[in-house]
């Protein structure tokens, strides 16, 4: 896979490059997943869903972000993990990203939303343990943050 | 400092008439076609009228006879366009009144050295 | 704002110019003789070479020189344009056009190939081609004279009397004189008649020069350029004895009384020259009566019109769009609250808001007669190349859509009329064996119908080869042989990706459209397509489509815990699923309406709907044409127009759902995609009614 050529808006949802870049890290399930900020448009409280009946599981529904429709992602569904219950943490990480030379914003889940810190391919590990459920093409390489394994995703493989 | 009237339906000529003469210190007024133009002048006086003699709706020679026939154009200089050197088109002009003329493509040089002849 | 780049202006404008030329070349094809069409074409290249040449496209204008010499020649009605003429232009035109936007892709030789056969035309029918020829040089000026010893010139100047009548300023060039170099000017008053007789619009003085500059005699001249032939002008040089500016005849051009002249003795120079206006009649015996100039206009049904760049219509739309959304959430703020005043104002806001929709939605409504005219040269060199003469006929031009719309059709059209001309329309032996005219006819119409517009490609060929349609597909395993299908499902089978067997066609190469991407792009239009055909007489092609893709009448349901939209065009009755009815229905997905039996589907089940089924269900009617379905739900709440809002592209393979729009408290609703469910309805009834048989 070619590197992200695009900078700037929106990040391509492909393999990292090399320099440390900003992310934001966010809780799904038991684990911790790096989000590009530069994809991130905003974190907002959770709103209503409105479900779509014969949508992937992951994409569960339609969320009314200041009249803008965005579909909603449910990255537990992908990573096999039991669905997440509501807490007062739970937020939603509006995205920007580049699917197929377009760009898509949608709408991802968090149970809880950690801080910005920079991530490099340089520091990437060798994945100590790959839940059941995983599929390679899902991770574009896993590093360490606060002495905890933290996954590094690729997004345009895991919504499409 | 002229106040100079140019009509012709090219918006493109319209505006390099304009690139040129406004940055010389004249305020130039657009019409797209004889009427237009013979519109504008019947509301408001000019001191020198450019204009191109193929155009829709009204053309520039009943044009140029329609300005004459105003009171208060006399005595102003009216310059018409033309791309050739056809004697009889520029006969016919100045016989429907008017002054004198520009051959097309001119440079801006030219059409200054027109408008400074005629607006003393 | 308008881009103030001169060139630019020039390309946006020669582009329009050309588009009209075309059309123009096209309709004198048909009417050779009318002269107005020659005027406008000869018009519009006239100008094009003019503003071409001021703008740096020399190679546009000098081309273009040419072809307007040649149409000068049909102008003054040497020749008649005639079919090759009309055909040899539009090369001419499309060179033009090259040459503006890739002139390095041209080639000079193509630009010399036309003019040589424009002119063969041209002068092979006309006298020569010559007389229009008019490029003679300005008017060649005297040998230069040596400059005199005493550097300078004594000019005679005595203008026609009449020279103030087309706003030549004497004094002016008096002045422009005194720019060459110091002059000595003596005004001569012999010819100015008593005050009495005096008319101050004429000029009776005359001037005598003496001009001190070593400036070639052309400078003198050049001074008097535009009045050279209504004056007697004498240029000396200085040192000779100087012409007698009052001795030299008078020009003779005006019959005005001139009485002996009183001797009045005046400063030289400024004499008062009316330069005021003299209140009172014109006496000049040549002014023409004021013109019915004014009224002469030509009946060019030129309405003033704004140009207006799109995406600034989109934006607008969109703004309109927020605004409906916006004001749909205050009515229902208002409709609960007690307080009169906010209610009557969310009134009048749903007034207004409704009515600026609307008008948005009419700015972006533009006649169909804008797609069609392009077509018209579509199909003149389709036919040249295929050797099939064509008649093109267009219905219904006025019929409007919306502007996106409209361009999204275009390739869609573009394909189905090369189909109806390529395959449809049969050469010309067929045509002669089958007893039909020699010329084919293509029609293409638009029309309303209900709040949809029906857009149709109809040919008077040999129609679908049902029989070949079905053995390619079975060739290609679509269908198992034997099996039972109708006509029109066996012409379904066009819409499949690499069925067409369409051979490629050198004018115009294809674009990699198929009718499987033609019937894709219409139906992401919320459209429909259809083929009909009578064997031997030919074929149509209709579309249906929606007025706009931006708003949408839909009736509010309510399935479950979710709310749904359907598209009120759709919709043709909407009733309640009584206990009688489920009893009689009996598992089955049928429903008997007056007597006829309309299958239904459950969008509870569709749509996985939780909790209880509401007591007393409501089926609502939707239709397709030819095909209904009911629709069964737990709640109808009422009509709602609003903005549609497209689907994510990650929500692509939901077809379902055509898209989404938001309700007046925030939430979103989905919209029904009716075909599909009307789809899904009449395969779950054939599944019945198979398994019944069984």
């Amino acid at each position: 896979m070619t590197d992200a050529a695009t900078l700037g808006r929106p990040a391509a949802a492909g393999p990292v490059p090399h320099q440390p870049i900003q992310a934001l890290m966010i809780a799904i399930g038991q684990e911790i997943f790096a989000i590009e900020t530069a994809m991130v448009r905003e974190i907002i409280d959770p709103v209503p869903l409105t479900r779509v009946a014969g949508a992937k599981a992951h994409l569960p529904g339609l969320i009314n972000v200041r009249g803008n429709i965005i579909p909603l992602a449910d990255l537990h569904e992908r990573f096999g993990m039991p669905a997440g219950q509501t807490t007062p943490d739970t937020r939603i990480v509006v995205i920007e990203v580049e699917i197929d030379e377009d760009p898509v914003t949608l709408g991802i889940i968090a149970d809880k939303v950690h801080e910005v810190s920079e991530v490099s391919r340089a520091n990437a590990q060798q994945t100590p343990r790959i839940g059941m459920n995983w599929r390679p093409e899902y991770i574009s390489f896993i590093t360490k943050w606060n002495d905890e394994f933290i996954i590094v995703p690729n997004l345009s493989a895991i919504l499409v | 400092m002229a106040n100079i009237l140019t009509v012709d339906d090219s918006p493109s000529v319209r505006q390099m008439i304009k690139l040129v003469l406004g940055p010389a210190g004249h305020q130039v007024s657009e019409a797209a076609d004889g009427s237009e133009g013979l519109g504008k002048a019947r509301g408001q006086r000019y001191d020198l009228v450019i204009t191109d003699l193929n155009m829709p709706v009204m053309n520039g020679l009943e044009m140029i006879r329609g300005m004459r026939a105003l009171p208060s154009f006399t005595g102003v200089p009216i310059v018409f366009l033309t791309t050739e050197s056809d004697d009889a088109v520029k006969q016919e002009a100045k016989a429907a009144g008017a002054t004198g003329w520009i051959t097309k493509p001119f440079k801006p040089e030219q059409l200054l050295a027109v408008v400074a002849k005629l607006v003393r | 704002m308008m881009d103030l780049d001169p060139t630019e202006i020039f390309r946006q404008e020669a582009a329009e110019l050309l588009e009209t030329l075309e059309t123009v070349l096209l309709d004198l094809g048909q009417r050779p003789g009318d002269g107005d069409l020659v005027d406008a074409a000869f018009r519009a290249l006239h100008t094009i070479k003019g503003s071409g040449a001021m703008f740096g496209f020399d190679r546009v204008a000098a081309f273009t020189h040419d072809f307007e010499t040649a149409f000068d020649l049909i102008r003054k009605g040497r020749i008649v344009a005639d079919h090759e003429i009309v055909t040899v232009s539009l090369s001419a035109k499309d060179y033009i056009r090259t040459l503006i936007e890739d002139p390095d892709s041209t080639d000079a030789i193509i630009g010399e190939a036309i003019v040589a056969e424009l002119h063969r035309l041209v002068s092979g029918l006309g006298s020569g081609g010559a007389g229009a020829e008019a490029h003679e040089p300005e008017a060649a000026a005297p040998p230069a004279e040596a400059s005199p010893e005493e550097a300078g010139w004594a000019i005679g100047i005595a203008f026609n009397p009449d020279i103030l009548r087309n706003g030549t300023n004497p004094l002016g060039l008096l002045d422009e004189l005194r720019d060459l170099g110091p002059c000595e000017v003596v005004a001569d008053l012999g010819a100015v008649p008593e005050l009495a007789a005096l008319d101050p619009e004429h000029c009776f003085i005359r001037w005598t020069v003496r001009l001190h500059a070593p400036c070639p005699r052309e400078a003198v001249e050049d001074v008097f350029m535009f009045v050279s032939d209504e004056m007697t002008l004498t240029i000396a040089p200085l040192g000779e004895a100087a012409p007698d500016a009052a001795e030299a005849p008078m020009p003779a051009a005006q019959a005005a009384a001139i009485s002996a002249p009183p001797a009045r003795k005046t400063p030289a120079a400024k004499t008062p020259v009316p330069a005021k206006p003299a209140a009172g009649e014109a006496p000049a015996a040549e002014r023409p009566a004021p013109d019915k100039a004014e009224h002469n206009r030509r009946s060019d049904d030129k309405g003033s019109t704004v140009r207006v760049q799109a995406e600034r219509l989109d934006e607008l739309m969109d703004r309109v769009g927020e605004l409906v959304i916006a004001q749909a959430r205050l009515s229902q703020l208002a409709h609960v609250s007690n307080d009169l005043a906010i209610k009557a104002i969310a009134e009048e806001v749903e007034r207004l808001a409704s009515g600026l929709r609307d008008t948005t939605m009419g700015v972006r409504m533009v006649p169909m007669g804008t797609l069609f005219a392009r077509f018209r040269r579509l199909v003149h060199d389709l036919s040249r190349d295929l050797s099939k003469p064509v008649e093109f006929v267009t219905v219904g031009e006025d019929t409007e859509m919306d502007k996106t719309m409209i361009e999204r059709l275009a390739d869609p059209l573009v394909h189905l009329i090369r189909n109806a001309i390529d395959h449809g329309i049969e050469n010309a032996e067929a045509r002669a064996a089958a007893g039909k005219p020699a010329t084919g006819r293509i029609e293409l119409s638009a029309r309303y119908v209900g709040a949809q517009v029906l857009v149709s490609v109809q040919d008077d060929g040999g129609g679908l080869d049902t029989a070949r349609i079905r053995a390619k597909a079975e060739e290609n395993g679509l269908i198992q042989p034997g099996a039972a299908l109708s006509e029109h499902e066996i012409h379904q089978f066009l819409f499949h990706p690499g069925f067409s067997t369409a051979r490629t066609i050198s004018a115009l190469s294809g674009r990699g459209v198929g009718m499987d991407v033609v019937k894709r792009t219409i139906e992401a239009m919320r459209g429909s397509i259809d083929l009909t055909t009578v064997p031997g007489l030919g074929s149509s092609v209709t579309l249906r489509l929606p007025l706009t893709l931006a708003i949408i009448d839909g009736l509010l349901i309510r399935v479950g815990e979710g709310r749904y939209i359907i598209p009120l065009s759709a919709v043709e009755e909407c009733l309640e699923l009584t206990p009688a009815d489920e009893n009689r229905s009996r598992g089955r997905s049928f429903l008997s309406v007056r007597g006829e039996l309309v299958p239904f589907l459950r969008l509870r089940d569709q749509f996985d709907a939780a909790g209880q089924p509401d007591p007393h269900q409501k089926v609502i009617i939707i239709s397709t044409g030819e095909m209904r379905v009911g629709l069964v739900a737990d709640q109808i709440i009422g009509s709602h127009q609003t903005v549609i809002k497209s689907l994510s592209k990650l929500h692509a393979d939901v077809t379902m759902f055509s898209g989404a729009t938001i309700l007046g408290d925030g939430s979103a609703a989905l919209i029904l995609d009716v075909a599909q469910l009307v789809g899904l309805g009449q395969g779950r009834a054939e599944t019945d009614k198979t398994m019944e048989a069984a």
